[in-house]
């Protein structure tokens, strides 16, 4: 027995210096992500994609010849787990770069973390937008914010569309209340006129009432922000009723998952949506990352997981100009960063009463024969756009 | 009123005969149970999501119709809601309990159990039967070529009202003209005068929450072409169910008919002409309009009425 234990403590002290030892030869990046609870898809999927970038990276050589070593802590999305696991990773594993979570009420408790102890934060997918309005210098976003988020549609109907009239529907939550809020003020910049905003409770059965009132103010186009179970509903009962406008557009979220499809079925036909990223966008490296992802776990990434991936590019990009890598030469060289990625050119400004935000063209998708296609903006359009769309009565 | 606005009353209309004859359905199930048990059965929702479940399987697996799956999932609910009855409620019924309403908080924990178990089978994600003719619809143009305005009748919810309609017609059959049926209505008005004429009270019990939960559970298999399945959808569709029974009257199925289409449209009407979001409060305003001017129900006015002769 004696002998046991003194095998096992001298194991221990031989792994305890080995760790020591090649530790020099490594960059440990412990991230936080919800990977159990509502969110944990979302977790998952950017846990998958962070772990494809740092074995490219790897394989490549690493960051200065060193390799990184990625663990990861589960937040469950509950943003007060979140803020103590930061704060063991700066206090006591005194990492000297915060990148992750994934909620917006788990990357505003990480980012005040982050901030008080001048650690450098990557904000990766949470689009709330005070994240990146309260004057902290530590934070960094590299995806849109949620008044942006639309951006490219926006421009799409102004250019394109350009409609005197819009109605917008939206879910009654936070989520539907801001997108509807946001494209209101957008309609005013373009000159179309919001003739019905009206709001629905999530997990309606019947829409036609609303319906038939959006169809008696006859709309040029018509804006919904809901998720995606009431989007196919929606579209499923707007087809029904043969409402023809000039544009059915949804604000991301519900419209632009592949479900909204399989339910909606023909309904979904000519729907454009906005999003952030499509893995058949001309942008270099999103095909290759889609392609590799889809090999490995048998399904396409969204725009969650293509961020994730990218941003390990952004910090190996970062530590490789760093003069130190202690948390404020990491955050000066993020502050340079200009970098392109799977998920589109990164650039870190202070502008519109942002700071440390990467603005980027958000994109249009476009359901065409029952497949998500990129179709705006043109440069890096996997396919034409769709306009005008016919009318329900031809395309029986 | 010009065209257009006349256009959208009849749609809204439409919409709203067709919802409440789906929710008259589902309002039968709790009405009936009421009436002969005195019990709440605050699991009617979930009752309404196991037989979804079921109807769910036989398409996805079976490629079964889900108007047809009403032959596989109604027996099944019948079942499940007699082994309830028999080994769940029952028993508690006949204990003596701190508070008199303990059954209606077991119905609430059978139904947390339903749902949880569902969860754990079919997680919590969004399920459909992405059925062809899911989005195909007639229209009054089609028909009539110069028709000023236009309106269309969806066709699967046609269906499922149509087929509501029919189960309805056959429970009334069943209620009016059977033996069996007339023993259940015997027990609703009077146990005791029901045992002393030599009705098997406790039998009937049983075979009343069998046919409530076979009822809600058709409901189930009429909802699922139009509407889609989750574990926890039975929250909402019971509180309907009670709004329903409410309104018509605790334990009248003439009652609950009639209740289940003023609520649908009432609350098509208030989603046109009030606006959406305000639809669940136009359910409660009359769910309480209903407790304070007719604490009968409906059914209670037309009684009144026929006394009064």
């Amino acid at each position: 027995m004696k002998r046991l234990t003194l095998i096992t403590l001298f194991a221990f002290v031989l792994s305890l210096s080995a760790s020591t030892l090649f530790a020099a030869d490594t960059f440990d990046l412990v991230i936080p992500l919800p990977l159990t609870g509502k969110q944990a898809k979302f977790g998952e999927m950017m846990k998958k994609s962070y772990e494809i970038a740092a074995e490219e990276i790897n394989a490549k050589g690493g960051v200065k010849k060193k390799k990184i070593v990625l663990s990861f802590e589960d937040s469950g999305a509950k943003p007060e787990t979140a803020r103590a696991i930061v704060e063991k990773l700066i206090d006591t594993k005194k990492q000297p770069l915060i990148v992750g979570e994934y909620t917006s009420s788990c990357a505003k408790a990480v980012a005040a973390v982050a901030e008080e102890r001048k650690t450098p934060y990557l904000v990766v997918a949470s689009a709330d937008d005070d994240i990146t309005r309260q004057d902290y210098k530590y934070v960094f976003r590299q995806n849109a914010v949620n008044s942006h988020y639309a951006d490219g549609l926006v421009s799409f109907i102004k250019n394109v569309v350009k409609p005197k009239t819009m109605a917008i529907l939206y879910e009654s939550s936070a989520f539907g209340n801001s997108g509807a809020d946001a494209m209101e003020k957008d309609a005013q910049k373009i000159g179309a006129k919001v003739v019905l905003k009206e709001k629905y409770e999530a997990g309606s059965v019947d829409f036609k009432p609303l319906l038939s009132k959006v169809k008696a103010t006859r709309p040029d186009v018509i804006y919904m922000v809901s998720y995606v179970m009431d989007a196919s509903l929606l579209m499923k009962q707007i087809k029904e009723l043969r409402i023809d406008a000039k544009l059915f557009a949804g604000g991301a979220a519900g419209f632009a998952i592949p479900e909204f499809i399989e339910n909606a079925k023909d309904a979904a036909e000519y729907v454009m949506t906005a999003s952030l990223w499509c893995f058949k966008m001309k942008q270099p490296g999103a095909k290759e990352y889609a392609e590799k992802y889809k090999k490995l776990y048998g399904d396409y990434p969204s725009y969650h997981g293509a961020s994730a991936y990218s941003a390990l590019y952004v910090v190996k990009d970062a530590l490789e100009r760093a003069k130190s890598w202690t948390p404020d030469g990491i955050r000066d060289a993020l502050r340079a960063t200009n970098v392109s990625t799977a998920f589109g050119a990164i650039k870190f400004e202070n502008k519109e009463g942002y700071q440390n935000q990467n603005f980027m063209d958000t994109i249009v998708l476009q359901v065409i024969k029952g497949e998500h296609e990129c179709v705006y903006p043109d440069n890096i359009a996997s396919s034409k756009y769709i306009y005008p769309i016919p009318t329900w009565r031809e395309r029986r | 009123m010009t065209s257009v606005q006349l256009e959208v009353l009849l749609q809204t209309l439409i919409s709203g005969l067709l919802l409440g004859g789906l929710y008259a359905l589902i309002g039968i199930g709790m009405t009936l149970i009421m009436g002969v048990m005195k019990i709440i059965n605050l699991a009617h929702g979930e009752l309404m999501m196991v037989a979804m479940y079921i109807a769910y399987v036989l398409f996805s697996s079976f490629h079964v119709d889900p108007y047809l799956s009403i032959l596989i999932a109604a027996p099944a609910l019948f079942i499940l809601g007699i082994l309830l009855q028999k080994y769940l409620i029952n028993p508690v019924l006949k204990v003596e309990a701190i508070i008199p309403e303990n059954q209606v908080i077991l119905t609430v924990g059978i139904g947390m159990v339903l749902a949880n178990i569902a969860t754990i089978i079919f997680s919590s994600d969004y399920k459909t039967t992405p059925v062809d003719y899911a989005t195909k619809a007639w229209y009054l143009s089609d028909y009539w070529r110069e028709s000023p305005i236009e309106l269309s009748l969806s066709m699967p919810w046609s269906v499922s009202f149509c087929v509501a309609l029919v189960i309805t017609a056959a429970l009334w059959f069943f209620l009016t003209k059977t033996d069996m049926g007339k023993s259940i209505r015997a027990t609703a008005q009077d146990k005791d005068a029901a045992l002393l004429m030599g009705v098997n009270v406790e039998r009937m019990r049983v075979v009343t929450f069998g046919l409530g939960s076979a009822l809600v559970g058709s409901a189930g298999c009429l909802f699922i072409p139009i509407y889609y399945l989750y574990p926890d959808l039975g929250g909402q569709f019971t509180l309907i169910a009670f709004v329903i029974t409410i309104l018509g009257g605790l334990g009248s199925t003439v009652g609950a008919i009639i209740g289940g289409l003023i609520l649908g449209v009432f609350e098509s009407l208030t989603a046109t002409y009030a606006g959406m979001g305000w639809a669940p409060v136009g359910r409660f305003m009359i769910f309480v309009a209903a407790l304070i001017f007719v604490p009968g129900g409906i059914m209670s006015l037309f009684r009144k009425r026929r006394l009064g002769k």
